[in-house]
Parts: structure tokens; sequence; C-alpha cells
């Protein structure tokens, strides 16, 4: 089920009357809220559901084995169990197709004649997610940084709750589960306040990233043509402002959806556009899934305490495995490179070539941060390597006669709307929406709120799935 | 700031600047109807799964859906067929699927609109794609995806500012197009003429020509003009007789092993998109062959009295008081021939 679709408005509306009428106890809110989570995936593809049930169970199982065994090599095992199992999944789900394509590849180049059908699995929604939570929960426990849930109940809801089930943020267990142990009920403000995320979560997907963007970005990189430099430019342009409505647009409602329940879930982007540098830019864009890597792959495989060689490795190898983790393909892997090559150079600029960040020159930086990550995003979204270097090819003005694709006014509507997402990230960096909220008179925000709400059922939306659904 | 004041002022802002945008469109001669979408063509393909040997199912382009009304076929041989055409698009995937994935075997009539059903079988030509796409989606629709198609219903039927279409007409209401018919220069060459929406689709995808486009000479002269510039598209693509023929002449011999009955039918056109089909695709070069080659029952509408006069207000589809006598008389005609029964009387 997709937060912008009608079904969805239905669903909502009975989850939160079951949820706060006096019908249930605590424990039976929590099967309400369960059985909501399964029914929310279902709706997709019930038979996938087996997919979570075995995760569930296999991360219970270990989990309650890894706080009971003192012995280190059946501790190791629960562990492995549970990080085969997942990652099992991933790799068949997820990289099955991609390993068996490059694997055909492999034996030609070597001269073996070997020829595969690919499998066409389907791709369960929201396994990256999930997959990645359950793990967190287990290796937490194996560091004995946590204890396992109370109950099973508590830790099936933390894998399944619906409103970060598909596309996060990935949680982590002790800010969630230990929310379920104890009544929760929003108090009237949160629930307005979540109802509020809500409506901004779904203006930035419906409106700006499906109404207002998708078009250009779409005709850009699916025209097959080598384009014009303003071309290219506004398409790509076009595309980091799709991403970023679309993913941190779930992310607002699903914190907005939490909150309406009285669970806090954790910021997941921090107006990423205005970062300065690129290390910055990972601590405010998809944060959960950064510090998910920074805590169980970088640190593991040396973090920065280890000598500048292991620094550089551990953050590039950890790159390559996040930009592959958002997608079965190369030009996934070479969008990572390039953030692990730009983070590197920020490092030893860092090391070799210090200078203080004021005011004036951060501006200057931040654009640049920008126009450096808006390359990466060319790979992220082209559908292969000839599509991203004509697009690079055109960016360069390499290709001043390059083909013509987009009218006057989409080049003009999409740096309008990227300069003015700009401007508000630079301006917002250092507050938030509910800071800036509170001071605002309650006519001013009632009114932005009634103009993002009449222009999301007026864009009305053909419930297009957010982009992130599909990692 | 207080949240509740917030609330407050943001619902009776939304009421209010919805209820003028609702108003606003009406007083434009906007009224509600229903979207001609996958959801609605997946759930006509779901009926064919429950069907009889007495039962009708309807193929092929625009021209079926425009020219063939549910009520009048219904009158005449006791059976309301299932409505799947599509418009722009090719019957040739459509058939293909009934024949391999159905045990369907009671009459299927096929629209041939010469421009399309011998235009191709590249699964991703634009004719034969937009009707794929609606078969895999009734394949892989979603229970949400059902249930979001369900709950709309009553708000398409209701609401004028809802008025939208995956055809993605130049009139539709929703945002993206409202923004898109912004222009300013030209940019890029735009060859495709706007095209408005000229018709009014039913719950059972029972199609009536809207009252303007009949009426409204200018009005019917702006979708004359988007024939014009398919028709120029088409010299640069040359019709594929011979591949779309033996493609479903295989599917029609399957069909008619199991004891199927298909009925070709060419439905009316006229003026100049008439004269070009003439020119481009010669009737005894097309659907004289493929005639001869199916023997099937076939009706053309140049060889009745009935039909020879009628005139189609854009040149390509019947009005809807033409339909409904189009219809009537042709079921009149088959039932004559008997190859079709009325199933009342039976």
């Amino acid at each position: 089920m997709l937060f912008n679709s009608l079904s969805f408005v239905v669903f909502l509306i009975v989850v939160l009357a079951l949820y706060y009428a006096p019908l249930f106890n605590w424990k039976n809110k929590k099967r309400m809220l369960l059985l909501s989570s399964y029914v929310f995936y279902g709706l997709w593809n019930p038979p996938l559901i087996l997919l979570l049930w075995i995760s569930t169970m296999v991360d219970w199982t270990a989990g309650n084995k890894l706080m009971k065994e003192e012995n280190q090599q059946k501790r190791k095992f629960w562990l492995l169990l549970s990080m085969f199992v997942n990652l099992g999944f991933l790799a068949f789900f997820k990289y099955g197709d991609f390993l068996l394509e490059n694997f055909v590849v492999l034996m030609n180049t070597i001269g073996v004649e070997f020829h595969a059908q690919p499998m066409g699995i389907i791709l369960p929604m929201g396994i990256s997610f999930y997959t990645f939570q359950t793990m967190s929960y287990t290796i937490d426990i194996y560091k004995r940084k946590i204890k396992p849930a109370n109950t099973f109940l508590d830790f099936t809801l933390y894998v399944t709750f619906f409103p970060q089930l598909v596309a996060g943020p990935i949680v982590r267990a002790k800010d969630l589960i230990t929310q379920f142990y104890e009544p929760k009920k929003a108090t009237i403000n949160q629930f307005i306040w979540g109802l509020f995320s809500l409506t901004l979560g779904l203006f930035m997907k419906v409106v700006m990233a499906d109404t207002l963007l998708s078009e250009t970005s779409d005709t850009v990189f699916d025209s097959n043509k080598v384009l014009n430099f303003w071309d290219a430019l506004a398409g790509t342009l076009a595309f980091s402002g799709q991403i970023f409505f679309d993913f941190a647009g779930y992310s607002t409602c699903a914190i907005g959806i939490a909150l309406m329940l009285g669970i806090i879930l954790p910021d997941n982007f921090k107006y990423p556009y205005a970062s300065v540098g690129f290390s910055e830019f990972w601590k405010r864009w998809h944060i959960s899934l950064s510090t998910w890597l920074r805590d169980y792959l970088y640190i593991p495989l040396g973090g920065s305490h280890n000598g500048l060689v292991i620094t550089y490795v551990a953050l590039m190898v950890t790159m390559l495995l996040g930009g592959l983790w958002h997608g079965a393909a190369w030009t996934f892997v070479v969008w990572g490179a390039l953030h692990g090559t730009y983070l590197l150079l920020e490092r030893t600029q860092k090391k070799f070539l210090p200078f203080k960040i004021t005011a004036f020159n951060g501006f200057f930086l931040a654009i640049l941060t920008y126009a450096c990550i808006n390359t990466t995003w060319v790979f992220f979204r082209a559908k292969d390597f000839v599509t991203a270097k004509n697009m690079v090819g055109s960016l360069l003005y390499l290709n001043p006669d390059g083909e013509k694709v987009l009218e006057s006014f989409e080049i003009i509507k999409v740096f309008t709307v990227i300069t003015i997402l700009f401007l508000c990230h630079w301006f917002m960096r250092n507050t938030s929406v509910e800071n800036v909220a509170k001071k605002a008179p309650s006519w001013l925000l009632g009114l932005v709120w009634a103009i993002m709400f009449v222009l999301i059922v007026i864009a009305q939306g053909s419930g297009e799935q957010f982009i992130y659904f599909q990692f | 700031m207080n949240l509740k004041q917030t609330l407050l002022i943001a619902i009776a802002l939304s009421f209010i600047a919805i209820g003028s945008w609702e108003t606003y469109w009406r007083s434009q001669g906007y009224y509600p109807g229903l979207e001609d979408d996958k959801d609605l063509w997946a759930n006509q393909r779901a009926k064919v799964e429950n069907t009889t040997k007495d039962d009708f199912v309807l193929l092929g382009s625009s021209r079926v859906l425009f020219d063939f009304q549910l009520n009048q076929w219904e009158a005449e041989t006791g059976k309301r067929p299932i409505q799947l055409a599509s418009a722009g698009t090719t019957p040739l995937p459509a058939f293909h699927d009934i024949v391999e994935n159905t045990n369907y075997k009671g009459t299927i009539i096929v629209g041939v609109t010469p421009g399309l059903f011998f235009s191709t079988t590249y699964p991703l030509a634009m004719f034969w794609d937009r009707v794929q796409t609606r078969i895999d989606y009734y394949y892989n629709r979603t229970y949400a995806q059902r249930l979001n198609h369900k709950i709309s219903i009553p708000l398409q039927n209701n609401f004028v500012f809802l008025t939208s279409d995956e055809e993605d007409w130049v009139d539709d209401l929703n945002l993206k197009t409202l923004v898109n018919n912004i222009k300013i220069g030209n940019r890029v060459a735009s060859p495709m003429p706007e095209f408005y929406r000229f018709q009014d689709i039913y719950a059972d995808r029972n199609v009536e020509m809207k009252y303007k486009a009949a009426t409204d000479t200018a009005f019917a002269n702006t979708i004359k003009k988007v024939w014009g510039f398919y028709g120029k598209q088409a010299q640069a693509h040359p019709p594929e007789k011979d591949a779309t023929t033996a493609f479903f002449l295989k599917d029609l011999k399957k069909f008619k092993a199991r004891g199927g009955n298909v009925i070709l039918v060419r439905c009316p056109s006229s003026g100049g998109l008439r004269v070009g089909e003439s020119i481009g695709l010669p009737r005894a070069d097309f659907w004289d062959a493929l005639v001869s080659q199916a023997k099937v029952p076939s009706y053309h509408f140049e060889d009745y009295e009935q039909f020879k006069n009628l005139e189609c207000p854009e040149w390509s589809h019947l009005s809807a008081e033409d339909a409904r006598k189009f219809t009537t008389e042709l079921a009149k005609i088959m039932l004559n021939d008997g190859v079709i029964t009325n199933s009342k009387t039976n």
C-alpha cells in the first residue's frame, strides 16, 4: 500500500479509530497494529509476508540465543545464521539476476560458452530496509549493546511497524522496541503535528516530485539522444530534486504517521543539499542508512582509528557496498565509488589543506558540493553507462549541438524549483520545520497547510511508487 | 502558534479552496465522469474468466469503443458484451491473451481499423504496448490497486476537478496538465496538435462521443488535426501486413479449434481520414485479403446501405446517436445472417 493512495487514507482512518477507541488494552492495540501492518504489506503481495515472517523468526530466535549463550563459537554461529538468512534473501531476491548476468559475462570473457535466462525474480517491497533493521537487532545483541525484546509481539511489531516498513527510516531496536513497552498515545499537539507532517510529506511526493519534476527527469534520462547542455542540466537537477522530495517525503510521512500513534521515529533527512562537504552530506541524507553503514560496516572494517590507508579502504568499501545496496547494477556501484572518492578527497584536503569555513565561503562550498552530488545522480538515474556518459559529456558542454528535448518553460520550472529548494535547505540547515512553525502565527501556518493540501488534491497523483521502494 | 487553531484554519481554507475550484470548472462546462484507465479495462477483462458460449467480447481500437453501444447490443442479442477495445491500439495482443490464457469459446468481435490492425507486431511499438500494458496490469494488479480504484469510482463520478485520464488530454484538470499547458517560446517543435477529450465512458466501458464533438465543428476539427498528425507519422512506418496477418491467423486457428467464434468488423470512417485509409491501406489489399484468409464472418460498413452514408463528425468515430443506430442495425444483420444468436429468444 502506498501513502499516496486512497486506500491508505481509508486504512489510516480505520487504524487510528481502532487505536484510539476504548476497545483494546495496550497489548491488543499492539496486536491490532501488527495485523494492520501485515494488511498494509499484504495488499501488495500477500505471499511475500512469508519472507517477513522468516526474517522475524530467525532474528527473534538468534537474539534470544545470543543473549543466553556464553560460548563464543555458538554465539558466532547464531550471528552468522541471522546474517546468512537476511543477506541470503537480499542476494537472491535483489541481486539474483545481477549475479547471474555477471557470471555469464565472466564465463564468456574467459572463453566458456555459457548462457542463462534471467530468473525474473520479483523484488519484495522494502526487503533492503527490513533486513537491515533486523540484522542491526541481532548484531547489537551479539555486541551486548542491547537486550532482546521483552516479548515476541514487541519484536514482531518492531520488524513490521507499517509507517516505516517499506522505505525506512531504518530504526534501531533500542530506539523503537522500547517505545512498545509502555502504552503510547499521542497528545493533541503531537497528533496535529503528525497530521501536518503527513501532509508535508505527501506534498513533497505528489506535488514536488511527481508533478513538477519527474516528467522532466524521465524525458531527459529516457531520451536515448545526446543532449544539449541545458537539457542535460535541467534533467539532472530535476532528478536531484525528485529523489529528495520523493524519499524525504516518504520519511516525513512515516514520521508523521508514527507520531499520530504516539511513536517517535528519528529524522532521516536534514536539508542535505545545503551540506558543506560530503561527510556533512552523509550526515544529512538518508541518515538512518548512513549511520547503519557506519556502525555495522565502516567501523568493523577499521573505521578512522587504524591509520590512513585502512580508513580510506574502509570508506571506499562502505560506499561501494552502499551504492550496491541501492540497486543491482554497476551504475549504482559507480555512484557509490564517486561518493567514496569525494569523501577521500575531502579527508585529504582537511588533513593537508585545512581552511576555515565562514558564512561567505560556506555558501559557495555548499553550491560546489551540490554540483558534485548532482554528477553522482547522473549515474544513479541513468539506465546504462552510455546514457551516463552522454549526460556527463553534455553537462561538460562537450555536445554543443546536442538535441533539445525540453520546452523553455520546463527548464525555467526546474531551475525555479531547484533554486527555491537549495535556498530552503541553506536557510533551514541549522533549524527544523517544527522550530520555524513554532515562531509562525497560526493563520500563516494554517494557510501554508491548506495550500499544500489543496495542491495535493488538485495534483491527484496517479499513485506512483516511491523511488526507494525499488531498493 | 496554536496547533488546534492552525488545523481549523487549514480545514476551513481547504474546503473553501476546493469548493471554489470545483465550482469554477463546472461553470466552464465540465461535468464529472470516469477515466478510461487500466483498472476499468482490467475489471472487464476479469469478466472473461466467467463467461459462457453465449457471451460476446469486443476487441479493437477506439472505433469499437465509440461505435458499439452496449445497451443496443444487449437489447438485440440478450447479452451485454464485454468491452475490451482500447483506444489507439491493435487488437492482436488482447486477442492473443484471450486465446492463450482463457478457456473462452464464445464470440469475439474484432474491430479492424486498418492503420492499427496491420501496424506492427513489435511489442514495444506504441499501438501494441498501450494495450499490452493493460493486459499485464490485469495479471499483476495488487489488492491495494483494486481497492484504490473501487474508492476512486464514486469520487470520479462526483467531482469535476478529478477530470484526468491516462490519455493525457490537454483539457485534463490535474495539476501536471495545467502546468504543462503553460508554454513559453517554441524551443522544441511539438508536432502533436492539442488533443481534447471527446468521449464519456461508463463503468462497463460503454463509450459515447461527447455532444460537443458531435455538434461543434470547430471542436471536431481539433480532433481531425490529430488524425492528420498520426496519418503523417504512419507514412514513416509502413504497415506490417504479412506479420500482423500471420500473427492473427495463428491465434484464430487455435480459437476456432476450441469452438470459438470470431467476427471481423470494419467500422465507419469518413472525410479525409477515409480517403487517407483508402490510399494508404486499400481495402482489396488489406481488409479483403484478411477476410479471405480468416474465413470468418466479416462486415465492412461500405457493403451495407444502412451504413454507407454514416458521417463521423471527426472522421473516425460515430456520434452517440449514430452509434446506437449502427449497433442495432449491425446486430440485426448478424442475427439475420445467423452468425450470432439471441440468447433470450433461444
